[in-house]
């Protein structure tokens, strides 16, 4: 049978439907699963959490999902070595859960996706720019080094934060993995949020969870797409669907 | 001139501070009822009760159909209560307070408290929490 990941669902999550399509389009296995049937996570291969508004952002965003049974698989499962994305809201309950950067204890975050340094929601079409060696990361592996993953920052809460002993471990200790960046690539200045270390995606030290906080379903076909082609196929995959079929080729791996 | 924190808190059922019960009720702190407020700070000009009626007509931070008032005795959190600052924030200083009851109504004991803020109420890479006994 083959691998199969689960896209998980909290109450307030609102990007679920084309982060299934996505990962299915780029040949992936993919099936919703809400939280109320947590105990059904347990046989996939796999997590994605989408972006949304998981528990109304209520404490903080990402804090209650992050306590929700719902992660008890998604934590087990990440230290067995499943796959673990997370985009946007699926990114910040990540860090609160303590996935990533994964410096400390599960559920004891070190470090968080919080307001951003203009304290209001930006919506802006940005890259996302892969960090370190694309093989760093088995979700990352079938990128090109240095790929830009076109994707929207839709957030009011993206730039990461923690204390400096603490951004240094990220950076050092090769947990950053994508910066934004530019269309040509380059990335000064560009965190359209005032996140540290440009910071817009982050990988635990095993490589095998991601939480990334712009999002690239949505530039991920050609109809959405801010490049395509003239007379390219509306429903084909492009631009941000490259990391969704680099963690489609890792899940059948 | 004096400073006086005040609490302004929901009198209407408070949904967020119902969720943060029941998850700290799932990670093993005791408690039955938390209150949740929002705590900043006034010159009250000695005189209490105009500071009172300034506020409640200040539509900006209260609404008198959803929002009970609270005058502190000190700028300090209650017994049961640990107020939240996020670090580095701008503008005036606010705190989140969340304020721990047990089934009679009464304070939970401060490790409780502290346990609340360490499990779920502060992540400590981007904000602090006050207890009681802090006088910092």
């Amino acid at each position: 049978m083959s691998a199969k990941a689960a896209v998980v669902v909290f109450p307030g999550t609102n990007s679920e439907d084309e982060t299934l399509q996505l990962l299915r389009d780029c040949g992936a296995s993919a099936d919703l699963v809400h939280w109320s049937r947590a105990s059904d996570l347990a046989r996939y291969d796999a997590y994605v959490l989408p972006g949304g508004f998981a528990y109304e952002d209520r404490v903080r965003a990402g804090a209650i999902p992050a306590h929700d049974p719902v992660m008890d698989y998604v934590i087990e499962g990440a230290q067995r070595g499943k796959l673990v994305m997370g985009i946007c809201n699926g990114a910040q309950i990540l860090l609160e859960a303590g996935l990533v950067p994964g410096t400390g204890p599960v559920r004891r975050p070190t470090a968080a996706f919080t307001h951003n340094a203009q304290r209001h929601f930006v919506c802006k079409h940005v890259y996302a720019k892969l960090a370190f060696e694309p093989s760093r990361s088995p979700i990352t592996a079938a990128l090109p080094p240095g790929a830009l993953v076109p994707a929207w920052a839709a957030h009011g809460q993206g730039r990461l934060a923690a204390h400096d002993d603490e951004l240094a471990a990220i950076r050092d200790g090769g947990h950053l993995a994508f910066v934004y960046a530019r269309e040509d690539g380059s990335t000064e200045s560009a965190t359209p949020n005032g996140s540290a270390l440009g910071c817009a995606g982050l990988v635990n030290r095993e490589g095998n969870v991601l939480a990334l906080m712009p999002h690239p379903e949505r530039d991920g076909w050609n109809f959405n797409h801010l490049r395509r082609r003239e007379g390219a196929d509306v429903l084909a995959p492009s631009g941000g669907a490259a990391l969704f079929a680099s963690f489609a080729k890792a899940l059948a791996r | 001139m004096s400073e006086r924190a005040v609490a302004i808190g929901l009198k209407i059922p408070d949904n967020e501070a119902y969720t943060a019960c029941a998850a700290l009720r799932r990670l093993g702190v005791a408690v039955e009822r938390v209150e949740r407020s929002d705590v900043r700070f006034f010159d009250d000009g000695d005189d209490p009760g105009a500071l009172r009626a300034r506020i409640e007509a200040d539509e900006s931070i209260f609404n008198p159909n959803k929002h009970a008032l609270v005058l502190l005795d000190e700028p300090a959190p209650r017994a049961g209560e640990v107020w939240i600052e996020e670090l580095g924030a701008r503008g005036p200083r606010c705190f989140v307070g969340w304020r721990l009851l047990d089934a009679a109504g009464q304070p939970v004991p401060r490790q409780d408290v502290v346990a609340a803020a360490e499990r779920l109420l502060c992540n400590p890479a981007i904000e602090t929490a006050r207890f009681q006994q802090d006088h910092t």
